[in-house]
């Protein structure tokens, strides 16, 4: 958990004086550089120079901007599974700028962002968490009077990477599902001219952002990224293709009903909806809380949440198909198609009568001989 | 066509001894086994695809035991790669075929082909029969549909190697296909939903088409069954053809 540190990281002091200030052991360091590596998808040979960027590492400055959100991408950053060490680049995060978790208020606050922003020009990462509303001039999110738009834009323009953590800053997220009242996109959508790391979900796993942030620190630049921006070492694998319960889908073997005997047994979640062939991220393997479960492993089929538009393409959660826009209620795709197939079937065999008595009638008006001759 | 370099076959023979028939040759081997390939691809793609878009029945006992959604999916793979190969081998016939199978007869392009369309539409109607116009390959009416059905399986194949390509991101499918099917459709449950809408249409042709070529046989006796077996048809010599 995330506690205010009474030895600040200050200026000028490498991280490894501040582990050894507060008290962290270098076995204690190595194991989370191993663990990073592991979530990295690097060899245990990368751990020491990883160890070595990181040790090395002035405080480095990140600012935060918490735009149109509900907080809970912090809430689970904060979580990260690693607290301790963890907690120290998250520390460094607080002490800039951010929303939740920093103690200064009003034009403190505002006066905080702006001397960061100056002083580290060029060199500060950017978070964002929080889509940007754009409808009516951006009017439905202001910070200190300025727009959301606006505060992005300023905050990108001096930053040296733009992480975009969360569904919020990814794409938009539940405000940019249809009908989008005010209007709601994701960083990517302003900030054109330099690249955005999409953290997906909603939330994220906490230690993909602080695996992120270790890469930029350890390498100098940002992971791979998949064609959504999203970096492949999180995101390079369908939930699906990790999945503990993929046997009972091979196999066969599907819940039917929250309570029914493959419930209890623990097969697999396609049948009730699991979006998780559609859906990529690491929730399989890093899981959540320390890595104490995933909504998988609680019962809970998947409902996509790392996928942009999941909220309009992955509804119904508890289906398998999306709903069709404007065929009524409760009519779904298969209704309509068997109904087209019953229906061109029945088509075909009123069609194969009425032929059949068209003939009969056309033959009746013949004369006899050409009867003979149609008859062969 | 039958070309004239080579001693007539025994169908051709036998047209020419049939006083007041003919044997023409429409489709070779090539366009045949296009039909039948697909023909049975498409039944195992939608009996397959209908299972795994909803497994109505489960098995029980050890997953280990059982391998019934794997076979599915690994049989709906295989058949499609199957009409991937069907269809490559179509398009080489759109140029090397029978003018009757070639690009040009995709789709009515004359202006009388598009009246003819019309007296086609007239003649399943059971109205104005006799001026039914006489075509040797597909009337405009069967251009249309059969390129329509083309056009559909060409988005079944798009949006199936989209679909095939997530299990290995960065990939040969996922680059080619998935990068940019699953934007173009604005999510991957989109792309499902669509794959899955369009297999209706493929369902509902197979009564439509079989029925179609049965009746052209039956009623209007122009072995029009016969040409896909045989790749020809025997056909009465008075008779005019619109695409000789």
């Amino acid at each position: 958990m995330f506690f205010p540190s009474s030895h600040p990281w200050v200026d000028g002091e490498t991280l490894r004086e501040h582990l050894e200030e507060r008290g962290v052991s270098r076995r204690d360091f190595l194991a989370f550089c191993a663990e990073l590596g592991a979530i990295l998808g690097l060899s245990s040979v990368m751990t020491p120079k990883i160890a070595h960027a990181l040790q090395d590492q002035k405080r480095p400055s990140v600012v935060w901007l918490q735009l149109q959100e509900c907080t809970g991408c912090v809430e689970s950053v904060i979580r990260t599974a690693h607290p301790t060490i963890g907690d120290l680049v998250l520390d460094v995060i607080s002490l800039d700028y951010n929303h939740t978790l920093m103690a200064a208020a009003g034009h403190a606050a505002e006066g905080a962002l702006h001397d960061s922003m100056t002083a580290n020009r060029g060199g500060y990462v950017l978070v964002v968490t929080g889509s940007v509303p754009l409808k009516e001039d951006g009017i439905y999110l202001t910070i200190g009077g300025r727009t959301g738009k606006e505060i992005l834009e300023e905050a990108a323009e001096g930053a040296a990477a733009v992480i975009a953590v969360g569904a919020c800053a990814h794409w938009g997220n539940v405000q940019a599902a249809r009908p989008n009242p005010t209007g709601a996109v994701g960083v990517s959508a302003i900030v054109k001219d330099k690249p955005v790391v999409n953290i997906a979900g909603c939330p994220p796993i906490a230690d993909i952002v602080t695996a992120t942030i270790a890469h930029f620190l350890t390498f100098g630049n940002l992971p791979k990224l998949d064609f959504d921006g999203r970096p492949m070492f999180a995101y390079g694998k369908r939930i699906h293709d990790q999945c503990p319960r993929r046997a009972h889908f091979d196999a066969g073997q599907y819940v039917e009903n929250f309570d029914d005997e493959g419930a209890r047994k623990g097969w697999c979640l396609y049948r009730v909806g699991c979006k998780g062939p559609a859906s990529f991220s690491p929730c399989p393997i890093i899981q959540w809380n320390n890595t104490t479960s995933w909504p998988i492993g609680a019962g809970h089929p998947c409902i996509g949440c790392t996928e942009r538009g999941f909220w309009d393409t992955m509804t119904p959660f508890y289906n398998r198909l999306p709903d069709i826009a404007g065929f009524g209620v409760e009519r779904k795709v298969d209704t309509v198609g068997a109904a087209l197939a019953v229906g061109v079937t029945a088509g075909v065999a009123a069609h194969a009568v009425a032929t059949g008595i068209h003939r009969a009638r056309q033959q009746r008006q013949l004369p006899v001989v050409e009867k003979e001759v149609d008859r062969g | 066509m039958t070309a004239p370099t080579r001693p007539p076959t025994i169908l051709e023979a036998v047209g020419e001894a049939t006083p007041g028939y003919r044997w023409v040759l429409l489709w070779r081997w090539p366009l045949r086994l296009t039909h039948w390939v697909s023909a049975a691809t498409i039944v195992v793609l939608i009996v397959t695809g209908l299972y795994i878009a909803n497994p109505y029945f489960v098995t029980w006992g050890e997953a280990s035991q059982h391998f019934l959604m794997g076979w599915a999916r690994f049989l709906h793979f295989t058949a499609a790669a199957l009409i991937v190969a069907a269809a490559i081998l179509r398009v080489y016939w759109l140029f090397a075929g029978s003018k009757w199978a070639s690009w040009q007869a995709l789709l009515p392009v004359k202006k009388q082909d598009w009246k003819n369309l019309v007296k086609m539409i007239k003649y399943y109607l059971l109205v104005r029969q006799e001026q039914m116009p006489h075509y040797l390959g597909h009337h405009p009416l069967q251009q249309l549909s059969y390129t329509a059905i083309y056009a559909v399986v060409v988005v079944q194949v798009v949006t199936g190697f989209a679909m095939y390509g997530i299990a290995n991101p960065g990939g040969f499918f996922h680059t080619m296909f998935t990068s940019w099917v699953q934007p173009l459709f604005g999510g991957l449950q989109v792309v499902r939903f669509w794959h899955h809408a369009l297999t209706w249409i493929l369902v509902s042709f197979i009564p439509l088409h079989i029925y179609l070529a049965f009746r052209a046989d039956v009623v209007d006796r122009e072995g029009e069954l016969s040409s896909i077996f045989s790749g020809g048809r025997f056909v009465k010599s008075d008779v005019r053809f619109e695409d000789e």
